[in-house]
């Protein structure tokens, strides 16, 4: 039992110490695709991230391999996330893309209201989502 | 050692049934409300704020219902007693409910706000701001609610 206990401590402090990562930049980056949620996560808010993961792998896989475009979910609610919080305002459920050129960040926009006004309707959601990363990619 | 983590087991599940699964009780307030009986053809505006949900909510979904209110109480105190503002909770998995969601395409927990004048009817979908802030950002989303309300109070 004292060896479980001490594990489960170890993990604890661990986990605080090297809380999510956020992926870095590479010179071939031209776009990131932040999602951002609260803790205990509704049924829409988990269809919005899978929805677009889906989209991501099943029409731009090699943008993703390549890490052309980047793909990152993260926790509003954990300390660690803090400053991106802040950065992009995202306090709740928050779909965010960021164009990058020459490795510096060009246009910023938040399609949280786009996300769940279209997420009820998949194929609409699939057809617009996907324009909008074409479109992000030519910028 | 095995009836301690058994019984601890018991009361985790037991506690976690109880804390996520009890309506809003703000939402009860709502329920026998008609949305039937408004005259569409009003010539001084009416605004419909509708706060869809489904049984089992979501802590962010409650929030926005939470702070639709606390707008409600701190700013429209009188508008709400004269009937220029009604607040309505919809459960969307009611059957009741099927053909008002399928108007609004509410389809998950969705916030919207209506407004009635001279037979004409104007929406707007607020549920992507609720999501993002009524929960830990409460006062940014009461600002936006607000600022809906004002305009479709104002707009004749």
């Amino acid at each position: 039992m004292k060896k479980l206990f001490s594990f489960i401590l170890i993990v604890f402090f661990v986990s605080l110490f090297y809380g999510q990562q956020v992926i870095q930049l590479t010179p071939k980056t031209k776009l990131l695709v932040y999602y951002f949620h609260v803790t205990h996560r509704c049924n829409t808010c988990m269809k919005i991230e899978e929805t677009v993961k889906k989209v991501l792998t099943t029409y731009f896989p090699n943008e993703l391999k390549n890490n052309v475009i980047i793909f990152q979910s993260f926790n509003c609610e954990l300390p660690e996330n803090k400053k991106l919080v802040e950065k992009y305002q995202a306090y709740g459920s928050t779909l965010v893309l960021t164009s990058i050129k020459n490795g510096k960040e060009m246009k910023v926009e938040d399609i949280t209201e786009f996300a769940f006004s279209k997420i009820n309707n998949e194929t609409l959601f699939t057809t617009e989502f996907r324009n909008k990363i074409k479109e992000f990619l030519v910028l | 050692m095995k009836a301690i983590l058994r019984s601890a087991l018991m009361l985790v599940v037991t506690l976690s049934f109880l804390f996520s699964c009890q309506p809003n009780k703000n939402a009860e307030k709502e329920k026998g409300s008609s949305f039937a009986a408004i005259d569409s053809n009003t010539t001084t505006p009416i605004v419909l704020i509708y706060n869809f949900y489904g049984t089992h909510r979501c802590p962010s979904c409650v929030a926005i219902e939470n702070a639709t209110i606390e707008t409600l109480d701190s700013f429209y105190r009188e508008e709400v007693k004269a009937g220029k503002i009604k607040r309505f909770g919809i459960n969307i998995d009611d059957p009741q409910n099927e053909e008002l969601c399928k108007k609004y395409e509410a389809y998950g927990s969705s916030i919207y706000v209506t407004q009635i004048l001279k037979g004409k009817a104007q929406t707007k979908n607020l549920t992507g701001e609720g999501f993002k802030y009524a929960l830990n950002k409460k006062e940014k989303f009461i600002e936006i609610l607000k600022s809906t309300i004002d305009q479709f109070l104002k707009e004749e």
